[in-house]
This record gives C-alpha cells, sequence and structure tokens, in this order.
C-alpha cells in the first residue's frame, strides 16, 4: 500500500505528513510537482498537505490546481482511490473541481474572519487547536472511515483563508443531504457554536471539512498530521502526558482501512 | 578613484559625491596598502567590508575581552554565521541571533520579513535543518505622541514575521514584545533561529581544504542579482534621519519566503551529495555586504584567493560592478565545492528543483574559482575592477571607542500605599508589557513541523522535540528588560541572562547556551560606548557565574551574537536593551511541565526572597509614571541554586508547574499561572514569608527581585523541601490552588487581594489587542 504525498514549490508540510503515513503502517514517498505525472497511477492514495504552494499567487491553490500532476489525480479521484486535502491541499482541491462535487469549482476558501458578539473581532492568519465534531457515518468518507459519527476530535488549524463559502445558492444544503459535511469546528462539548473562537474562521456552518459525493476525496482544513501522537496536543490536554495515539491517528488509519476494504 | 595626492576635503568631498561613507583615513589608508588609488568598486567593497555591521570595528575589543565563547559542550563559538553546541554525542543545537532593526523602522512588513530570512539562512548554511525561531521585539508607546507610528510599524513588523516564517515551514516558538517611548524612532527587530545538525555532517562557510591547489568551484545559488538592499549594512551603521528615510528605502531588501522554501529543500539535496560522495564543500548564505562579503569571507577563511567573474552571474538586470558585488539581493547562497561536483550540483538546483520555473531568473552558476593567490580578484566585462589583498579586506579596522559613564538621576519615589490592590493588579494586567502575548502569538505558525510540545503562552519557553524517534527537547527563550537599562545598563546585562535561563529551567531544561544582540545608540559618542560596555560586562558576569549544570565554574557559552548601534534619532537614544536568547536542553519531553495551574489543593512555593528592587518595574512605571533607582540584581549563587533545583524537581516529577518570577514580580506571576488556559483555578496564598518583614505590601507583592513560582502536589512536599534543602534554599509555602476562579492575597492574614480572576482575565487578554489596535 503505497500513498503520494504531494510536493508543489511553497508545500511545506510534507515530511510530517509522510512520517504520519508511515507510522500508520502505509508505504509512502514524497512526489515532487515535476515528476512526470505518468508515475501517479502506481499508488494506491493520495495525500496534498499544507502549505503555500506558489506562494497563494492569484488565490490560495490556484496555481497548483492548473500543475498536470492535478490532472492525473482529477482521473485517480475519479477512479476512486482515496485523497485527503489538509489546509492548503483542501484549497488546491476545491480549486481544481474535484471538491465538493467533480467538474466545477463552486466553492471557495476565503480570508478568516472572526466574529464575536456580531462583531468582527479579528482577520485573517490564526493558528490554534480546535475540537472537530465528525458528522459523517463511519464508512462514508476515506479519510474518516473508522470515526464514530459525533465524535470529538482535537485538531490545530494553522491558516488565513478557511473560511468555507459556496458560489451556488443551496450546495451548503445539498452536501448536508448528501452526507458531505465531515468535520464542523464545535466547543469541548461538541456544541456547534456560531462565533469566534468556536467557529475559528467564519466558515459557513462551522464547516471544517468536507468529502465527495463518493466519499473518496476528503478536504480539511486543520492538520491531522500535527496531532498524530499524544505528546503534541496542548498542554493543557490530560492525554498529553500518555504515551498513546493523538486524534489526528484516525485519519490516516481510516485511509489504510478504506484501502484494505475497497481492494 | 583619486585619493593620493588630494588633501582631506577633497578626498571627502568625492567619496560622499561617489556614495561611499568611509572616512577619510580609512579611504588613505587603502591606497596605502594597494599602494595606488583604489578603484570606485574597490572602495565600495571595503567601504562594505568595514563597516560597523560586517566588522564589529567599535565593539569587537569590548566582545574579546569580557564574553565567555567556550565551554565543555562548545563545538563552534562566534566565528562562523552561527554558533554550534552539542545536545549528546550525536546532535548539535545551532543557533543565529541577529537584528533587523533600521530596515523595520523604515518598511515594516519587508524589514521584519527579510530578518526572518536573513536569520534562517545563517543557520541552514550549517548543514542544519531550521527548526524554530524567536523575535524580541521593541515598539514605541502606542498611546503616546508617535502612537500612530509605532502602531503601524508594531502592525507592519508582527505581519513581516508571521508571513514569512509560516509561508517557509518554520515555527516562530519564542519571543517578548516590549512598548516604550525609547524606541519610537527605532524599533527593535531581533530575530533568533536555531537548527539540529549531526556533529560529524556540520558544514563550514569557508573554502575547504585543498580549495585554492585544485581551483574549486565558486557557485552562486539563488535569485538573481538585483539593486535590493544596496548599502544596507552601511544603512545599518549609521542613526536614522526621518529626512533620509525615502532614500533609505532601497536599503531595504525583499523577502521571499516561497524561493527560500523551495532553495532549503534543495540544500538538503546538496548536503546529502556531499555526505554521499564523502567530499568537503564550503557553504554560506549571503547577507550583510552580499557576494562581497560571502565570496571574500569564504576564501580568507580557508586562507585563500578568489578570482570571480560578474558576467557569469545571474543578474535582474545590467547592474555596474559595485552594485552587484554588495547589492543585499535575498534568498541567495554561495557553494565552494570540487569541480567534480559541478555538474550534480547544478542540476539539483536548475533541473530538479526547477529553481529557473519557480522565480524568474533564478538558478545556480559557476561564477569564478578558488586561487592560491593572495588577492580578492573580481571581473566585470572583461576588465579586472577589483584586485586587492583577500585577507586585508575581510580583516576590517579596529576603533579604541572613548567610554565615558552616562550621569543617571535616580531617586526612589515616595508613593503611597494603594488603597485598592484589586485596581492595581487589574491595571497592571492590562499594560501592553505585561497582557497576554495571545494576540501575537495566533498569528504564528507554531504547529508546521508537527515538533511544537510547548507553545507560546503555555510556559515561560517554547519546547521543541526536533528529531522524531529521540526523546530529547530543545527549548527557547529571549528575554531584555529596557526599563532596567535605563538605570543600569550592567544589571540589564546581568537580569536578561538570568532571566532568560530561568525561562528554560521553568520547563525543565538545563540551560545550555545563550546568545546576544547588543542593540545601542551611537558609539561614538562616549556615553553610548559605555553602555555598551557596561550591559556586555553585566551579562558576562551572568553567564560566567551562573554555570553550565553539572560544570561547575565552567559558562554557559555565549555561541553567537549581534552588535546593532547607531539605534538612536534626533529625538534620543534607545534604552540600553542586550537581548539575550537562551537554548535549553530537556533529555526526556515528556518531562516537560508549563506554567497553568494544575490542580485544587496543590501547593505553591515560592523560591526567591522578595528584595526592595522596584527600579524600572511595572508597579511603579504603570501605577505611579516612576523609574525608580533599586534595579533588580543577580545574586549568582542563590540564581543557581533556584535555577537548579527547579530543573532537577522537575526532573523527579515534583514540581507539576513552574512560573518563572519577572514583570510585575509575585502577585503578577502568581495571577499568570491562574490565567493560563485553561484557566480553570485559583489561589489562596499567604505572603508574609516572601521577604523582608520591613517591606511594604506593595513592594512585596510587586517587587521583581527574581524567583519562581511552583506547584508541588501534596505528597511531594517533602521531597521537594529536601532537594531544595541540598542546594541550601528553604522554598516558602505559600498556599494553595483552588477550585474557585479568584485569587486571595494575604498578609499576616490580612486580605491585601481578592481579584476575580475571569474579569482578570478580560484585562489581561484584552491589553495587547489594545496596544496594536
Amino acid at each position: 500500500m503505497k500513498i503520494a504525498v504531494m510536493q508543489f514549490p511553497g508545500t511545506n508540510c510534507e515530511h510530517e505528513t509522510l512520517v504520519s503515513v508511515r507510522t500508520a503502517g502505509m508505504e509512502g514517498e514524497i512526489f515532487r510537482w515535476n515528476r512526470p505525472e505518468q508515475e501517479l497511477s502506481q499508488f494506491d492514495g493520495y495525500i496534498i498537505p499544507g502549505g503555500f504552494s506558489y506562494q497563494d499567487r492569484v488565490r490560495a491553490g490556484a496555481i497548483a490546481s492548473k500543475e498536470p500532476v492535478m490532472d492525473a489525480l482529477r482521473e485517480e479521484a475519479a477512479s476512486g482511490k482515496p485523497i485527503i486535502g489538509i489546509c492548503n491541499g483542501f484549497q488546491i482541491l476545491v480549486e481544481s473541481g474535484i471538491l465538493p462535487v467533480p467538474g466545477e469549482v463552486s466553492m471557495a476558501l476565503a480570508q478568516n474572519v472572526m466574529v464575536q458578539g456580531k462583531k468582527i473581532v479579528r482577520r485573517g492568519y490564526y493558528c490554534a487547536w480546535t475540537t472537530l465534531r465528525h458528522e459523517a457515518d463511519p464508512g462514508r468518507c476515506a479519510g474518516s472511515f473508522l470515526i464514530d459519527k459525533g465524535a470529538l476530535l482535537q485538531v490545530p488549524i494553522a491558516h488565513a483563508e478557511g473560511n468555507l463559502v459556496t458560489v451556488r445558492d443551496g450546495l451548503v444544503q445539498e452536501m448536508n443531504d448528501q452526507g458531505q459535511v465531515v468535520f464542523r469546528y464545535c466547543d469541548w462539548q461538541g456544541r456547534i457554536l456560531k462565533e469566534f473562537p468556536v467557529n475559528v474562521n467564519g466558515s459557513t456552518e462551522n464547516i471544517a471539512g468536507i468529502c465527495n459525493p463518493e466519499g473518496n476525496v476528503l478536504g480539511m482544513m486543520p492538520h491531522p498530521e500535527r496531532a498524530y501522537f499524544a505528546w503534541q496536543l496542548p498542554s493543557s490536554d490530560p492525554r498529553k502526558k500518555v504515551e498513546a495515539p493523538g486524534p489526528g491517528r484516525m485519519i490516516f488509519e481510516s485511509m489504510k482501512r478504506y484501502i484494505e476494504v475497497s481492494r | 578613484m583619486k585619493i593620493i595626492g588630494l588633501d582631506d576635503p577633497e578626498v571627502k568631498s568625492s567619496l560622499r559625491s561617489a556614495g561611499v561613507g568611509m572616512s577619510v583615513q580609512e579611504a588613505r589608508s587603502i591606497a596605502e596598502v594597494l599602494g595606488r588609488d583604489p578603484t570606485l568598486p574597490e572602495l565600495f567593497n571595503y567601504d562594505a567590508m568595514w563597516s560597523e555591521h560586517c566588522s564589529y570595528k567599535s565593539s569587537r575589543a569590548t566582545l574579546r575581552e569580557f564574553l565567555p565563547t567556550d565551554g565543555p559542550n562548545v563545538v563552534m563559538g562566534p566565528v562562523e554565521d552561527a554558533g554550534i553546541v552539542a545536545i549528546d554525542d550525536q546532535w548539535c543545537v545551532v543557533i543565529s541571533h541577529e537584528s533587523h532593526n533600521h530596515p523595520s523602522q523604515i518598511l515594516p512588513n519587508e524589514g521584519a520579513a527579510t530578518g526572518i530570512g536573513g536569520i534562517v539562512r545563517d543557520v541552514n548554511c550549517m548543514g542544519a535543518k531550521v527548526v524554530a525561531t524567536a523575535d524580541p521585539l521593541r515598539f514605541g508607546n502606542t498611546f503616546g505622541p508617535e502612537a500612530n507610528k509605532a502602531r503601524w510599524v508594531a502592525e507592519g513588523v508582527v505581519d513581516g514575521i508571521w508571513q514569512y516564517g509560516n509561508a517557509l515551514g518554520v515555527p516562530i516558538m519564542a519571543g517578548d514584545v516590549v512598548f516604550n517611548e525609547s524606541f519610537d524612532f527605532n524599533c527593535l527587530v531581533n530575530v533568533v533561529a536555531i537548527g539540529v545538525v549531526k556533529k560529524d555532517e556540520i558544514i563550514r562557510s569557508r573554502a575547504p581544504p585543498g580549495a585554492g591547489e585544485n581551483n574549486y568551484d565558486v557557485i552562486l545559488v539563488g535569485k538573481p542579482t538585483d539593486a535590493s538592499g544596496l548599502g544596507g549594512v552601511i544603512f545599518a551603521s549609521e542613526a536614522l534621519r526621518e529626512e533620509e528615510e525615502e532614500a533609505n528605502r532601497g536599503a531595504v531588501q525583499i523577502p521571499d519566503p516561497f524561493l527560500k522554501n523551495v532553495l532549503f529543500k534543495a540544500n538538503e539535496d546538496l548536503f546529502r551529495l556531499v555526505r554521499e560522495e564523502g567530499v568537503e564543500i564550503g557553504f554560506k548564505d549571503l547577507g550583510g555586504g552580499g557576494f562581497t562579503c560571502a565570496s571574500s569571507e569564504m576564501g580568507a577563511a580557508g586562507g585563500f584567493g578568489m578570482e570571480l567573474d560578474l558576467d557569469l552571474m545571474h543578474t535582474a538586470g545590467d547592474f555596474p560592478p559595485e552594485v552587484l558585488c554588495i547589492a543585499e539581493t535575498q534568498e541567495r547562497f554561495l557553494i565552494i565545492s570540487p569541480r567534480s561536483q559541478r555538474e550534480r550540483i547544478l542540476q539539483i538546483y536548475n533541473q530538479d528543483w526547477d529553481l529557473p520555473n519557480v522565480y524568474e531568473g533564478a538558478r545556480a552558476s559557476v561564477v569564478g574559482r578558488v586561487t592560491t593567490h593572495e588577492n580578492y580578484v573580481v571581473k566585470h566585462k572583461g576588465q579586472k575592477v577589483i584586485d586587492v589583498p583577500i585577507q586585508h579586506l575581510t580583516g576590517g579596522i579596529r576603533y579604541q571607542r572613548e567610554s565615558k559613564p552616562r550621569i543617571i538621576k535616580l531617586a526612589e519615589p515616595a508613593v503611597d500605599m494603594p488603597a485598592d490592590l484589586n485596581q492595581v493588579m487589574l491595571k497592571m494586567l492590562g499594560s501592553p508589557n505585561i497582557a497576554s502575548r495571545e494576540h501575537i502569538y495566533r498569528y504564528y505558525d507554531t504547529e508546521v513541523q508537527g515538533n511544537a510540545v510547548i507553545r507560546p503562552g503555555e510556559a515561560d519557553a517554547g519546547l521543541i522535540a526536533p528529531v522524531r524517534g529521540e526523546k530529547f527537547g530543545v527549548a527557547l527563550a529571549v528575554d531584555s528588560n529596557p526599563f532596567y537599562g535605563r538605570i543600569s545598563p550592567y544589571w540589564a546585562g546581568a537580569t536578561a541572562v538570568a532571566e532568560c535561563m530561568r525561562n528554560v529551567a521553568a520547563i525543565g531544561a538545563v540551560p545550555s547556551t545563550l546568545t546576544d544582540c547588543l542593540n545601542f545608540g551611537n558609539p561614538e559618542k562616549p556615553e553610548a560606548f559605555w553602555e555598551f560596555r557596561e550591559s556586555v560586562r553585566g551579562l558576562a558576569d551572568s553567564a560566567k557565574n551562573l554555570w553550565l549544570k553539572g560544570y561547575p565554574n565552567q559558562p554557559v557559552a555565549i555561541v553567537s551574537g549581534n552588535v546593532s548601534f547607531y539605534n538612536e534619532a534626533p529625538g534620543g537614544s534607545i534604552d540600553p536593551s542586550p537581548v539575550i536568547a537562551c537554548v535549553g536542553i530537556i533529555k526526556d519531553v515528556n518531562k516537560a511541565v508549563t506554567m497553568e495551574l494544575k490542580s485544587p489543593g496543590n501547593r505553591i512555593f515560592l523560591l526567591g526572597p522578595r528584595f526592595d528592587e522596584l527600579g524600572g518595574s511595572e508597579y511603579y512605571r504603570v501605577i505611579w509614571g516612576e523609574t525608580g533607582a533599586n534595579v533588580p540584581q543577580v545574586r549568582f549563587e542563590l540564581e543557581r541554586s533556584m535555577v537548579y533545583t527547579v530543573i532537577d524537581a522537575i526532573d523527579q516529577g515534583l514540581a507539576v508547574s513552574a512560573h518563572d518570577i519577572s514583570n510585575g514580580g509575585l502577585a503578577i506571576s502568581a495571577a499568570e499561572m491562574a490565567l493560563a488556559d485553561p484557566a480553570r483555578f485559583g489561589l489562596d496564598l499567604e505572603v508574609q514569608g516572601s521577604g523582608d518583614r520591613r517591606l511594604r505590601s506593595d513592594k512585596l507583592l510587586f517587587s521583581e527581585s527574581s524567583g519562581f513560582l511552583v506547584e508541588v502536589t501534596p505528597s511531594a512536599r517533602e521531597e521537594f523541601l529536601k532537594l531544595a534543602g541540598r542546594y541550601g534554599l528553604q522554598p516558602v509555602d505559600l498556599g494553595s490552588v483552588i477550585g474557585e476562579r479568584r485569587m486571595v492575597l494575604h498578609r499576616d492574614g490580612k486580605k491585601l487581594v481578592d481579584l476575580d480572576l475571569d474579569e482578570a482575565r478580560k484585562a489581561w487578554t484584552g491589553g495587547l489587542v489594545e496596544a496594536m489596535r
């Protein structure tokens, strides 16, 4: 089982993502953007890690989405192989028209807007640990295959543009109806509160991660590779001192399980 | 340019009209050594290399006189771009510390960003992976007469730092920020970077042995050279004048974290190549002084000469030779390597990492060769434009500056006992110099690389686990108190070192090495030079007397640093600011502790008695508008014992949290432990035993004498006391953690403070937002 961790100029999370892939028991390698795209077909799954591909020129993810390797990934997505886009990887999947619905660019990750008491208290880049509620049924999505519905996961975010907005009316309802909403930002008790700091970036309906209608492609703003080990957790989390798996590990183990069952 | 035979005024006028900043005597001494009139490119090269920034011409003698730069764990002291100390038998920490003050005052965003950009290159070029940065910042008073400018600078600097650091993918793990009016016209942007490297994989910034005999290649890598950052080191070596601001903008470099991100990955391939091939190369970043500085220093350090051809350089246009030589175009490196590796090195940068397509005009180019001659020779358009003795060019010059004590009028203020200490507490917690730093550090990607163990806001120092599979952690903290500097530059230096060490000790790490970034006014003024010397003497005394743990009488060595003079404007000079960074090592990151209160029922112990030391304190300034005189001192033996006790207590699992006492004193430090996330508990403390019984209660609570607050579980109490006793200390049991969100402070049973901690948290979290909005 072999995973390609995609690398564009400006990607900056490929090494820790590769560590997570390997620790989860999969083989993996970093796939540089200028390698022949035909070589991608030999992999069983793909992760597009975070960073600032092409310096976020035009819009975050916009330039990388035009690379030949993304044409190849579009085909792999259609064939049912799992793809996870994290942070900038999510932005690239949206700009490539792979998420939320194949073939159309119907959504964007806009600038973070932090709203408190109906007032904007901050904008732009924000790095903090968040709690995610898993909204999908287990088995629905390749990247959260093993996670129970309603489960809470502590995972950090670090981005300036994670505020999910849609171009087409009714798209959010459609995603809700189709079970495409995978993660929402919530408080530590699992409540979906609309305002900052629970809705950390102003995202529509607190959405933090979505999948395509088939469920094999997951895009999420939070970074599971930074929450793979318990020692990475914030100091206030009692699990930190325990030699235990971190919450982000479920994402990578889900991908592995999905590949196993779809073989 | 004609010098020989002209009189002084004539030489001066031709130097100035050409844009060369050196003195007439300097120009004459060059002509004398060359035995002829120097060419214009030669003068520009000397001007850059002999600038204060590159040559340390005013400071070197003082640094040599005082600083301890060697110690049992030092692998490389301050000889190249970064210092190196051992973590264990295999791994080392690489550290570098610099200032980017002048550029950040003129163009805050670009100035600060290129500060980060430059410092990470210094660490990377030693063959290291850059794993963290820190940013000690000093801004003007954002509520004072220059409020708008100060806010513009502060916001731009923070933006520049996060935009560069986050995009590059290096976490910003530590920092501090102080606002005061002495920085109204001269902000300080100091930057620290640390990296990790295996001891046997360190790469040196010099032409390796045999480079001259075998005519090794000189390969320039990165962004095409342009005219940006022209004269940056000369600009950094003069006082700022507002009317020249427009002209000085050209001296600020242009940052590009995107290109740097790709370059760093290509450099990793270069390091792997030379490891596998078993060849030694020289590798250096291009920073202050540009191409000339990097190439001549590498040649001179190897004892060789250089022959360079500017026509082989990749450039962004047709520039005069002196521009190509000294422009400080960012994102460039220089490689000196055997010819046998040429094709493979060029392939790494130009094909594998595709630099020409990633950034227009970027690439790797062979630009010359190392020679066994003694000269530094540069050709341009077929003409020899520079031909000077390389050791003379890089050797610089020395000045013995005059030093004269500044007469500082000092007095302790006669202030009344405040009627309501709760209000005093709230006001101090909301002060921009004490309030929570969250507003800034949420801009910083502390999580990238996935190594963060303790983050800003969680403890006195940041901690990372930089090598997967290894248990050790590297802690980083920075410190300097300008208000102490105003009273006593000596104690400002000494306390900065001590506080920095306490910061890393408070998480359980052993202070391992120090760096100093020395920010002062114009060294040609005897008082400013005295301040510089006093600070260096003070910080050196602390470094020498707060021994490396386990090595009595051995210093914690200062392995890297930087001197930034001329931080003054017509309005006056900055407060003396010897900024210190400390790296600590902890053997097992799982043992580290943070500062937030852990559990009701635990005891809070005080280490370090309170003295009448409120000179420069937050209390005097924020509440009374006074400076005072009794600046905190460092009692070396006491300080050592406290630091060692805390480290051992954490290592043995006796302390569950710890926080150092500094700005705001005991009361504020205690409040901070209750206010840090998740902010669930409170405190009930009795302060009578915390110091001299004759001290008035406000002084007892807010004295900034050094110390620690340590949270200990009831079952560990006896062991903790025994441990401290072995170091000759008697910790004071102040009281306990309570489940309620209140902080109650008694003295001799009488209630002094009864603070609603939720209200306190509002003041504390809002203070910096208000100051920077």
